[in-house]
């Protein structure tokens, strides 16, 4: 019952990486109708940014990480603005070509600018150390990370479901040019919520930075489980998109302790399982 | 003055046109320059190993046109991203040879893209050093089974893992072994060998658990986890390059250091790894537990040849060389003592030279088995420690054993690969 426990628990922080990632990525297609895959480049700019924050310059991590986040947002406000504005009225395979063409740009600017060397700062030590949980060592790092995500799930929820600019984004998901008659400035809720959908991806990354390598492509191996969880959790919903980190999050983490031999297959058995059953997804409507 | 300029803007190019072509005339082989064509993983987290495999070949390059080339005649290197993937690696092979006119090829760090390349190197009858691919495969199913004479390994192979058991081998307190290992035929090939040599030096030993990490695995925490659920005393891990780094990392997290009696990391003797864990090792946060070997360690052995050529590689690239930069570097000299003793470029007389070749080379001493086309060496395995001599942490406690003893050799029966 311990290990079952201990494996449930190792997971849940492995889903809140995943949740992380997803949930942006989920919000900017809810809203924009754009399936980014460079969002997972924001993922490694975050992860690039907080290194060279924390890890370089010295500054302290809670700091690195919101620095990271306002950096990539407004990168995110650029790209928006700059390259996908122009696309909207195009058909999708527009987007999906040029964002595409951003991974490849963004890995190569990476290694110009970091190099290929894989870098990994020192943990910051306040986040050192374990605690004893059913009986084995658990890493505060990781009671952390479930706690950030957590947070950021609440906060999005309150963002989304309490607030005057959440009532807008959420109008203009639903009816872009009826939002628009009634005085939202939808080019503004595009760009906000695209800024908050890349903040996201670089507080995944840069809560990373410690114990996972940056290095160029690692947000393509991210954005593959991202978009596994999109479409479990049903395209462009948030709870959707917390469901399914915590499915192939938890389920994974079971996968690997009792059917090590399926460890590659396991994700993709969950996303077959579910697509059978709902191939909308967990909670589209 | 201007006149002085004007005629150096005339006659240089003219001096320098008549020294290329002079290039040929002093080189007995007949061509303008031999032309080495390189190639290995450039990009993406594994970037820093085709880095090494370029430094490694540039700085043979040098020092051998520097001392007056092969028998009189220059080395060109050109380099090429393989970027992991079989196509592309078959893509720069048959380019570099039929664009570009290479000679020789060398390198790539992928055992998928090695294995691409082979029935290619025959099309084109090029020989290619092997300077970082592992698997047995290449030399066993394509040179000694498929006979495909083009491929030579300078490279140790996956046999070097299983030094493992070897070094263990009188550790009575470990007997419950585990492994983290790479999902791929890597990690198994690694997990059977070092069963089998373990369960021939102590049939006592258990084998209790297993978790399979795939390729580019950023959280090993659930495989750490499953892996501690099975008590063993011994891990035995293959991850490697960051992978190696993030799982002890991880694995410290989930103080499984305090648990455990050993972990082996097998490619944890490489110099981005040994970098990576730098911090951890110099506070002592491993206490003693870690042990590695690689296909190269800078610090061994203690021969001049070695230290000469780590002194020169540090000063022009201002890094430790990885065991893939040496490993090409000693393969552009094997190319040249196989080349002068040939004194020819054609494939069948060079193949011809290397029978019976010993040479000296940074890692020691290396000796061609003619069956697999494989060069045969000793790596030590050890434990890695905080040497003030050196920037970045080392392996310590050195313990050589001989090739023979742990290595495959020919004839070769099928390695039973199983998770």
């Amino acid at each position: 019952m311990e290990v079952f426990a201990y494996q449930g628990l190792i997971g849940l922080s492995s889903a809140m990486y995943l949740w992380l990632i997803s949930a942006g990525l989920t919000i900017i297609f809810g809203v924009l109708g754009v399936l980014n895959f460079a969002h997972g480049s924001l993922f490694m700019l975050g992860a690039y940014l907080g290194y060279t924050l924390y890890g370089l310059v010295g500054v302290p991590f809670g700091l690195a990480v919101l620095g990271s986040m306002a950096t990539v947002a407004v990168v995110g406000a650029g790209v928006e603005r700059g390259l996908l504005r122009p696309l909207y009225g195009l058909d999708p395979s527009y987007q999906l070509l040029l964002t595409f063409g951003l991974v490849l740009f963004v890995d190569d600017l990476a290694k110009l600018i970091w190099g290929g060397v894989f870098r990994i700062p020192p943990i910051p030590e306040w986040l050192q150390g374990s605690v004893t949980l059913f009986s084995r060592p658990y890493p505060i790092y990781n009671l952390f990370l479930i706690a950030v995500g957590l947070s950021v799930g609440v906060g999005l929820w309150w963002l989304f479901d309490r607030t005057w600019w959440g009532r807008a984004v959420r109008a203009t998901a639903s009816d872009r040019e009826m939002a628009a008659a009634l005085g939202i400035r939808t080019p503004t809720v595009f760009s906000s919520v695209f800024m908050l959908g890349s903040a996201l991806a670089a507080l995944g990354g840069a809560l990373s930075t410690p114990v996972r390598p940056v290095a160029p492509g690692i947000g393509a191996a991210m954005i593959v489980q991202a978009f596994i969880i999109t479409v479990i959790g049903g395209l462009g919903n948030l709870r959707g998109a917390f469901a399914g980190s915590l499915l192939v999050g938890v389920l994974s983490s079971y996968g690997t302790l009792w059917f090590p031999e399926f460890e590659l297959f396991f994700i993709f058995a969950i996303m077959a399982a579910v697509l059978l059953v709902r191939p909308q997804g967990l909670f589209a409507r | 003055m201007r006149t002085v300029w004007l005629v150096a803007v005339v006659i240089g190019p003219l001096f320098g046109a008549s020294w290329s072509a002079a290039g040929p005339a002093t080189c007995p082989l007949g061509v303008a320059a031999i032309k080495l064509g390189v190639q290995g993983v450039a990009s993406g987290p594994h970037a820093d190993y085709g880095r090494q495999i370029e430094m490694g070949a540039q700085l043979a390059v040098e020092e051998i046109n520097a001392a007056g080339g092969v028998l009189g005649c220059r080395l060109e290197m050109r380099f090429m991203d393989d970027e992991n993937r079989p196509a592309v690696g078959v893509r720069n092979a048959r380019f570099l040879v039929t664009e570009w006119g290479a000679h020789f090829l060398y390198g790539t760090d992928s055992s998928g893209v090695a294995m691409a390349l082979g029935p290619v190197l025959r099309e084109l009858d090029r020989i290619q050093f092997f300077t970082h691919a592992a698997t047995h495969r290449l030399t066993e199913e394509l040179v000694a089974q498929q006979k495909i004479k083009q491929i030579v390994r300078v490279s140790a192979p996956v046999y070097q893992d299983a030094v493992a058991a070897w070094l263990f081998r009188d550790r009575r307190d470990v007997r419950r072994w585990a492994t983290i290992g790479a999902d791929y035929e890597y990690g198994y090939a690694t997990w059977a060998i070092f069963r089998e040599q373990m369960r021939r030096l102590r049939p006592d030993v258990e084998f209790v658990g297993a978790a399979w990490a795939p390729f580019l695995t950023t959280d090993f925490s659930p495989h750490i986890a499953a892996v501690m659920a099975t008590n063993p005393d011994g891990i035995l891990a293959t991850p490697w390059a960051g992978e190696a780094v993030t799982l002890l990392r991880q694995a410290l997290l989930q103080g499984v250091f305090d648990r455990i009696k050993v972990w082996f990391q097998a490619m944890g003797g490489s110099v981005d790894v040994l970098e990576g864990i730098s911090q951890e090792v110099r506070e002592g946060r491993f206490q003693g537990k870690l042990y590695a070997t690689s296909r190269y360690v800078h610090n061994w052995p203690n021969t001049e040849t070695n230290r000469s050529f780590v002194s020169r590689f540090a000063k022009r690239w201002n890094r430790m060389p990885n065991y893939s930069a040496e490993t090409t570097y000693s393969a552009v000299y094997i190319t040249k003592a196989a080349v002068e003793r040939a004194r020819s470029l054609q494939t069948d007389r060079v193949i011809a030279a290397l029978q019976g070749m010993r040479i000296e080379t940074p890692a020691g001493l290396r000796v061609f088995r003619s069956e697999d086309h494989q060069f045969v060496y000793a790596v030590p395995a050890g434990k890695v420690v905080w040497d003030p001599r050196y920037p970045i942490p080392v392996l310590g406690e050195l313990k050589v054993f001989d090739p023979k003893d742990y290595w495959r050799w020919p004839p070769f029966r099928p390695l039973e690969l199983t998770k």
